[in-house]
């Protein structure tokens, strides 16, 4: 198949767009000095990945990933009915629940974490990882929700009937035909629910109580170590872009 | 394998409205029956009650004796082709054609051996390892037929299975529907608005209107002799005459025509092709308009007293609008529908 030239131009252009950012993270984050106006760096080095693996970076990724993972995953269970009946369009006033479900969005993430802080102290959530959990599902959920619920529709239910008729049990039912049909919808959700709760910053401050996790450890940095800022901007990109991978996987073939 | 469908005194309410009221309805182990009726009249809610898709306020559904209320869709041995095809997208022909199997978790080989076996007899044989997406309508409905078929029912349903082909698809599906019946002694079950695909597929045809069978029985009993005028001017049997019975006797137009039964007032029905034009017949009428329809012309005729017919008549013979023609209304063609005494 041959482009046309226009084509291939437009496409160079449209990557390099793309590629600049990534291009620009990785040379800061390997420029141990880089003084304006210099196009490119005065000298090279490992400094800032140093610096940023010596510290808790390790203990707030995997701190991050296991928060992002259990949140997904909860709000994807109950995002799951929730989506289902408004893809099947079986309320009436649909966009009443999706105003409510949204609310947590309207007010800033800091806010609505503060809020739940006071609450989390009575109840004794507070500091404990299925308080960050919780504070963080509040934010992802109306994404999940929303990302899942062109999933389902009148035609997968008259398929799921037609299953049925076939002779099919509910649990084949699901495999063979529910699943299959929401895959690409369900990858969507849980990428955006992963990222979501992974670049938590406002809710993860208030609720947290310290423990690391890779926003709180970066912002810092920003302003005073921009090299350090731009290792750990590194180690925060890569586990995204897995799990867009994957998401992608998941919605490309059925399951 | 087949069975006997027995529906009895059957009530469905759906959102308020009651949608099945009292319907009763036998289809005997190994016949084809129609179930025709206009738009809302309950035909869809009756076969998703059948096949356990929609549950019943009141009533049994019979299936082989046993009694179904109760038991899931997915055991009852019922198998249905949807008005839509309703094909799994991510699967080819010929694993929509096996889905049944998968529920005795068949291996793949055998599942691919059956359909193709399926698939021949549907006349797709070619086609099972394609994707669903690329076929037409007509070829998309087979392999629903096909599917429906795989699962070896005891009673087969189908919902409009001709609405969405065109002329020529359609008498050979048909022709394959009736013959695959035949040659399984399934019992089948067809669900449809249209009068002529009720006519073509069943050996005895019930009428539903308004949530309850209203007539029941072989395609020409029903056509011929309706027994409401709701009924007649559903299936078509167009001219209705108000007239009064006198010593076997009924004046229609000012001419007298054999009509048996008591004297009284009565409602006179004729179905259109059965109207005689030319020849002598004893009554005088004009043509007020003739429409050339294709395959036939309907002639719309006034007569005296205020009596208009309507007559459908081979295309070569058809007179012109402002002819005056000679009209017979043929005594075993003239039906009494009992107990009316009015057509309005």
């Amino acid at each position: 198949m041959t482009v046309p030239r226009s084509g291939r131009a437009w496409g160079v252009a449209v990557a390099v767009v793309f590629a600049a950012p990534g291009c620009l993270l990785v040379a800061r984050a390997l420029a141990d000095v880089w003084r304006a106006p210099a196009i490119l760096p005065q000298r090279w080095g490992t400094r800032g990945l140093d610096v940023a693996l010596s510290g808790r970076a390790l203990d707030a990724l995997a701190t991050s990933t296991a928060v992002a993972v259990t949140t997904t995953a909860l709000a994807l269970l109950l995002a799951w009915p929730a989506a289902r009946v408004l893809g099947e369009r079986r309320l009436r006033r649909p966009g009443l629940v999706l105003a409510v479900l949204a609310l947590p969005l309207l007010v800033p993430p800091y806010a609505t974490g503060q809020g739940l802080t006071e609450w989390f102290v009575r109840l004794g959530l507070v500091d404990t990882a299925a308080g960050l959990v919780l504070a963080h599902l509040v934010v992802v959920l109306p994404y999940v929700v929303a990302a899942l619920t062109p999933g389902f529709g009148p035609r997968l239910h008259a398929l799921e009937e037609m299953a049925a008729t076939a002779g099919l049990p509910p649990r084949l039912v699901w495999r063979t035909v529910t699943l299959p049909a929401v895959a690409p919808a369900l990858g969507a959700a849980a990428f955006l629910g992963f990222l979501v709760s992974w670049s938590q910053y406002g809710s993860s401050l208030a609720v947290g109580g310290g423990r690391p996790l890779l926003p709180l450890l970066l912002v810092p940095f920003a302003g005073s170590d921009p090299q350090v800022a731009a290792a750990l901007g590194l180690l925060f990109v890569l586990p995204a872009v897995l799990v867009l991978a994957l998401a992608t996987r998941a919605a490309r073939s059925p399951l | 394998m087949s069975a006997e469908l027995a529906v009895e005194d059957a009530w469905v309410t759906l959102g308020g409205t009651p949608v099945l009221r009292g319907l009763s309805l036998g289809v005997a182990s190994g016949t084809r029956s129609a179930l025709v009726g206009p738009s809302g009249a309950g035909k869809t809610t009756l076969l998703r009650a059948v096949a356990g898709l929609t549950r019943l306020d009141a009533g049994t559904v019979r299936l082989g004796g046993r009694v179904m209320d109760g038991t899931p869709a997915h055991t009852r041995g019922v198998a249905v082709v949807f008005q839509e095809p309703r094909l799994l997208p991510h699967l080819d022909v010929a694993e929509n054609v096996a889905l049944p199997l998968r529920a005795s978790g068949t291996s793949k080989r055998e599942r691919r051996q059956r359909a193709d076996e399926l698939l021949g007899e549907v006349g797709l044989g070619a086609l099972a390892r394609r994707p669903v997406a690329g076929l037409s309508g007509g070829e998309q409905q087979r392999v629903a037929l096909a599917r429906a078929l795989c699962a070896d029912p005891q009673l087969l349903l189908l919902d409009e299975p001709l609405a969405a082909l065109d002329p020529n698809r359609r008498d050979e599906l048909r022709a394959l529907l009736v013959a695959l019946q035949q040659e399984r002694r399934v019992t089948m079950l067809v669900v449809t608005h249209d009068r002529a695909e009720a006519a073509e597929l069943g050996d005895r045809v019930a009428l539903l209107m308004d949530g309850r069978i209203v007539q029941e029985g072989e395609p020409r009993a029903l056509f011929e002799r309706p027994a409401s005028v709701a009924a007649a001017r559903f299936l078509g049997m167009s001219n209705l005459i108000a007239s009064t019975v006198r010593d076997g006797r009924a004046v229609v137009g000012g001419v007298p025509f054999d009509c048996p039964g008591p004297d009284g007032p009565a409602t006179l029905a004729i179905r259109p092709e059965h109207v005689r034009l030319g020849g002598d017949g004893p009554l005088r009428a004009t043509v007020l308009e003739a429409v050339y329809t294709g395959t036939a012309v309907r002639v719309l005729l006034s007569a005296a007293g205020a009596l208009e017919l309507t007559v459908t008549v081979p295309t070569d013979v058809a007179p012109r609008a402002g002819e005056v023609v000679r009209v017979d209304l043929p005594p075993r063609s003239l039906w009494r529908i009992p107990g009316e005494a009015d057509p309005s």
